[in-house]
């Protein structure tokens, strides 16, 4: 299941939402705002407090909005 | 009218008066709701650590009018938010800093300082002037707020003296900031 960590008001993480859905990817979002278990196995995946960061496999991950490294990761045509 | 005379509500929700800051340098700050043009954040946060002994003060105001649009899709413009500011220095309610709806703060700073254009050498400038002709044409009329990271050195009588558009990074305050010290 790919996962996408994220804040509130985060146009960034909207356009990542937004992009999987568009290609029907199915995900599950969590917001390390507010549910801290997420927020520690974002940071052990990135060593950084940024998001969104989107993975499938929580190893390889993308940080921030980037439609050729989210087709990459997750194996998408464009 | 000073820049002691106006309030405003800090992130925590308390209301504060400028005029606590009497006697301090100020830099007055519309910074990026957690996204955008982020490095400035960080050497706000390095300036601060170097002159705060000295009395420097720095003021920051999110604000989301510019926050989800890019200048650009190029390396220096980020596409990620970060969970916190990462800063130790004051920051304020999120609000607007220009039109109507504009913090009266920011008012009275855009009308005390106007805008004298970006600085041409700065790899943004270009594209940040490209990106507001395409989506916010109206921005660059007159002397509002352009963008996020819009800094107001303000003296130690609260004199504004000096505004710096976002195409200069805080470092490049050094010498001015300095002067006041």
């Amino acid at each position: 299941m790919v996962k996408v960590y994220s804040i509130s008001n985060c146009p960034w993480c909207d356009k990542v939402k937004k992009y999987l859905k568009s290609k029907q990817v199915e995900f599950t979002e969590c917001n390390i705002e507010v549910d801290e278990a997420a927020l520690d196995e974002c940071r052990k995946l990135t060593d950084d407090d940024a998001v969104p960061v989107t993975t499938a496999d929580g190893k390889n991950f993308v940080l921030g909005f980037d439609k050729a490294k989210l087709d990459a990761l997750l194996g998408l045509s464009s | 009218m000073s820049i002691y005379d106006f309030t405003a509500k800090t992130n925590s929700g308390e209301e504060k008066s400028l005029g606590d800051y009497k006697g301090k340098v100020l830099i007055i700050v519309n910074t990026a709701s957690k996204c955008g043009f982020t490095p400035q954040y960080q050497e706000l946060q390095e300036l601060y650590d170097e002159y705060k002994a000295k009395g420097l003060e720095i003021l920051g105001f999110p604000c989301n009018q510019f926050g989800a649009q890019e200048p650009g899709s190029n390396e220096e413009v980020q596409t990620f938010c970060r969970r916190n500011y990462g800063v130790s220095f004051q920051i304020f309610a999120k609000g607007d800093v220009r039109g109507e709806t504009a913090h009266p703060l920011f008012q009275y700073l855009t009308r005390e300082k106007k805008f004298e254009g970006f600085d041409e050498a700065h790899p943004i400038a270009a594209k940040l002037t490209e990106a507001l002709k395409a989506n916010f044409p109206e921005y660059l009329e007159g002397d509002g707020i352009k963008w996020n990271f819009t800094k107001f050195l303000i003296d130690r009588e609260g004199n504004v003296v000096k505004r710096f558009e976002p195409t200069t990074t805080p470092k490049g305050m050094k010498e001015d900031i300095e002067k006041l010290l």
